[in-house]
């Protein structure tokens, strides 16, 4: 146990406070600092922030309680996140996961007495190319298998420091197996703000003679970011995080607002499980997402803009602070950028475990400092954003690809896709493939030519956009993947023809259900229900009267919930049972309606808290 | 005066109100549950949800345009309304019978008023802490609806920020501002708007109670729509 004395204790809360300041925007990244050194916000660290932050300790009460990486109790020197995804699990993890318990001698989800090690599950960290994974003190571990397992057990046990583990061990692939015209020959770093300052012409003196020359060069540079909307609306291009909506609009009235203060919000909380693309971007694109939201801040007149990086992704933070600082000496972001009269710099924000967190709102509460939960639909964000100014939120892919714009022109992007989807696409291919990673289509791909190029042509289906996208059968493989036919974002995970489905859609429910910020009824309570129903299924107890009962409360979730979550966390019931009847039916032992409630099960808990496993502790099954 | 349609009658408002608020000035309630016309609103219990050309919105929020054609009481907005409030009722522990607040609870007098007959879903039982440290008030977050009402009325209304919500999803709950996280040592009144906008029993006034003999409770005597209805006029009338 780490045993703190109080001068040791405010020492490190001092160190946080220094790294990160003491803004009411700071308390979710001080409390995420002390949570790695101490392994727990214990109590008497909420009462010393709360009045160095100037919050009320209910307030950061709050965060710890909703953000899955912060807790309240003490968690081992050694923390554990196993990733829970329905791609992790295909290859073994829940077994690997309770190998790993055993030789550890810790229970899943709780601290070894000694304060050692704790062992949890969490959402996919976004490794489903080379998964099994998990975290270890926040730093992915891939590939896990017995040995590996068996390594980390005996590495935790004699208390190695992270440092000296096996570098291989940490090892992350890009796995880039398919590359097209954007990410082929990535753009030279300022070539894109270089062509986007000179569209406001080179010649200062050809116009506005009466301007001093300051003035007129800040003309110039209002006219090269009115140029460069103009090619992102010639771009057509549309967000890649998930609703399509047009970039060019949300610039524009960001541009337009009556406020100074504007802000340029790139998403790269990447939860969607089978996502792993904004990873691929920022480890080896970096500069051309900093570059597309550093032209974005030209265009919309912004000075600042923030990353919002999940934290399963903190692991990238060197190497981002790396390409910043490397960006600012090479005098592409800072004060006059590139000797234009362009101010722009780009801080990282780190996240502490919430999928809601990738919601536009949600994410902007949460670099606020607050819970993430999703605020009304109005104002709009281009209206009242961070801090209730005028905001551009973008996704990672969405930015990379404005940089592309900006250096070779609107057209040339509007000439690669379909009509209504231009440009190209990444798509990350997971679960039961020849070849996992990330590929780069033109738009209007087909789901069958991307099947073929990753070695899946056998699949029986295929969750695209992640969990809350579209499970689709083989009747869909001539589909193209475009905002005209098959939207969503870019993962893809593919279950061979041996699957049983049904676990992939119990996996999806228990992850929403987890996952469900809590605010709107629907959500909150349709949610936990859909899961029980799934539940009731999988235990054999299932009937059509059930099936009609996950429609209707489906179907009340897509209308009357509060938010883009709870409005898609049931798709893939639906699709399922639309798709995959048989997956549903071939678990209902009867016709007539059984009652979920079952006098065994319900003793479960007893059983569990007098540690009774023997048949005399169970009931006689049901007849 | 521009108007918009409400179902098929035509209501007029004035610009910025929400579809909400102008149903409400004209004499027509759209139930609710979150919104408190002193308050902001907050759209988490979805009761108001209404269509506009076939998409959802919730009414609290909308503002309301000209001459847009906005359903309201439709029978499938009425049914999923209903489903809403038992979602609520399965989720807590509401025990009617026992309950002090009973004939003067929003949440009944809404379920009553959606017509529901039974709880439909599977009921949670769930455990839930119960609060009596404090002399004056009592929290039963087994009757929490998490509306937030009281977080904000304390914020807004008596400048005191004594609630706040912890936790996420199905496991969120009412926390209290206060060293031991009791209402006792917490800057709570008795008379705090945040007690008394309650809308059902979660945060009682001690000292007090079954006053009223069944038959003569305030949603007795007249229904909530009507109080409601007369009351927003009655404040409108006063703030123009």
């Amino acid at each position: 146990m780490i045993q703190l004395a109080g001068t040791a204790l405010v020492g490190i809360l001092e160190e946080a406070l220094d790294r990160h300041g003491k803004s009411p925007q700071a308390a979710l990244q001080v409390l995420m600092s002390v949570q790695r050194a101490l392994h727990h916000v214990p109590d008497e660290a909420v009462e010393y922030l709360s009045s160095r932050l100037s919050l009320p300790p209910v307030r950061l009460r709050g965060l710890v309680s909703f953000y899955s990486f912060l807790s309240r109790t003490p968690q081992g020197e050694y923390v554990v996140h196993l990733s829970d995804n329905i791609t992790d699990q295909m290859r073994g993890s829940r077994k690997l996961g309770d190998a790993l318990c055993e030789r550890l001698g810790v229970r899943l989800g709780e601290t070894r007495s000694d304060l050692r090690t704790s062992v949890h599950r969490t959402s996919c960290i976004g490794m489903a190319d080379q998964g099994p994974a998990a975290l270890v003190n926040y730093r992915p571990v891939t590939r896990l298998d017995d040995q590996r397992v068996g390594l980390i057990a005996d590495l935790i046990n004699a208390r190695v420091r992270l440092e000296e583990w096996p570098p291989e061990f940490f090892r992350v692939e890009s796995n880039i197996r398919r590359s097209d015209v954007i990410f082929r020959k990535p753009i030279e770093p300022g070539a894109a703000l270089r062509a986007s300052l000179d569209r406001g012409g080179k010649n200062l003196e050809a116009w506005e003679e009466d301007l001093a020359p300051t003035d007129a060069r800040r003309h110039q540079l209002e006219r090269g970011g009115a140029e460069t909307l103009k090619e992102i609306y010639r771009a057509e291009l549309r967000g890649r995080g998930g609703a399509g909506f047009h970039a060019g609009i949300k610039w524009q009235s960001v541009r337009e607002a009556a406020r100074d203060d504007r802000y340029v919000l790139c998403n790269a909380d990447e939860g969607e499980p089978g996502a792993f693309k904004d990873r691929v971007l920022l480890t080896d694109f970096a500069d051309m997402v900093f570059e597309g939201m550093t032209v974005c801040g030209h265009v919309v007149g912004a000075r600042k803009g923030i990353v919002y990086v999940r934290q399963e992704y903190a692991y990238l933070h060197d190497h981002l602070q790396g390409v910043l600082e490397r960006r600012r000496a090479r005098g592409l972001l800072g004060t006059n950028i590139l000797g234009s009269p362009l101010d722009f710099d780009i801080e990282l924000h780190f996240g502490a475990g919430a999928y809601i967190c990738g919601m536009e709102t949600a994410m902007i509460k949460s670099i606020e400092g607050r819970r993430g939960i999703p605020r009304r639909r109005w104002p709009l964000p281009v209206h009242q954003g961070y801090l209730k100014a005028p905001t551009v939120v973008n996704n990672v892919e969405t930015f990379a690809c404005a940089a592309a714009i900006s250096a070779r022109g609107g057209a040339w992007f509007a000439g690669i896709g379909t009509p209504q989807s231009t440009g190209t696409r990444l798509f990350c291919l997971s679960g039961d493939c020849e070849r996992p990673g990330t590929y780069e289509y033109p738009m209007g791909v087909t789901i069958r030519e991307i099947l073929r190029d990753c070695g899946a042509l056998d699949a029986q289906g295929i969750q695209v956009g992640g969990p809350s996208g579209a499970l689709i059968n083989r009747g869909d493989f001539d589909r193209a993947v475009c905002f005209e036919d098959l939207p969503g974002v870019g993962a893809m995970m593919v279950f061979g023809p041996k699957r049983d489905l049904f676990d992939a859609i119990t996996n999806f429910a228990l992850f929403f259900q987890h996952e469900s910020c809590g605010l709107c009824t629907p959500c909150r309570v349709g949610t936990t229900l859909l899961a029980n129903y799934v539940k009731k299924f999988e235990r054999g107890v299932g009937s059509p009267v059930d099936i009609a009962e996950v429609k209707h409360i489906s179907s009340l979730m897509k209308n009357m919930a509060h938010c883009g979550l709870g409005q898609s966390a049931s798709n893939h019931l639906m699709d399922s049972l639309q798709k995959f009847p048989h997956i549903w039916e071939s678990r209902m032992k009867t016709q007539e309606f059984v009652p979920a409630f079952d006098l065994d099960w319900a003793l479960e808990e007893a059983r569990s808290l007098t540690g009774r496993t023997d048949p005399a502790a169970h009931l006689p099954a049901r007849p | 005066m521009p108007t918009f349609y409400l179902d098929d009658s035509e209501i007029p408002f004035t610009d910025g109100e929400t579809i909400l608020e102008a149903a409400m000035s004209a004499g027509r309630y759209i139930p609710h549950l979150c919104w408190r016309p002193e308050l902001e609103p907050h759209s988490s219990c979805r009761l108001c949800t209404v269509t506009i050309n076939g998409r959802p919105f919730s009414s609290c929020t909308q503002p309301a345009l000209k001459g847009q054609k906005v359903e309201c009481d439709t029978p499938a907005l009425l049914a999923m309304r209903r489903a809403v409030i038992q979602m609520l009722f399965v989720e807590g522990n509401h025990h009617c019978p026992c309950c002090e607040k009973s004939g003067a609870c929003k949440l009944q007098a809404t379920a009553y008023l959606l017509g529901m007959q039974d709880s439909h879903f599977h009921h949670r039982f769930p455990v839930r802490m119960r609060d009596l440290s404090h002399e004056g008030v009592s929290l039963d977050r087994d009757r929490c609806i998490r509306c937030e009402i009281c977080v904000r009325a304390s914020r807004a209304l008596d400048g005191k920020n004594v609630f706040a919500i912890h936790g996420r999803g199905i496991e969120s709950n009412l926390a209290v501002n206060s060293p031991s996280g009791l209402l006792k040592g917490s800057a709570i009144s008795p008379d705090d708007a945040a007690v008394r906008l309650c809308p059902t029993g979660a945060l009682i006034a001690k000292g007090r109670g079954f006053e009223s003999p069944i038959g003569l409770r305030a949603y007795d005597r007249e229904p909530l729509s009507s109080i409601e209805l007369r009351e927003y006029q009655a404040r409108r009338a006063v703030h123009d």
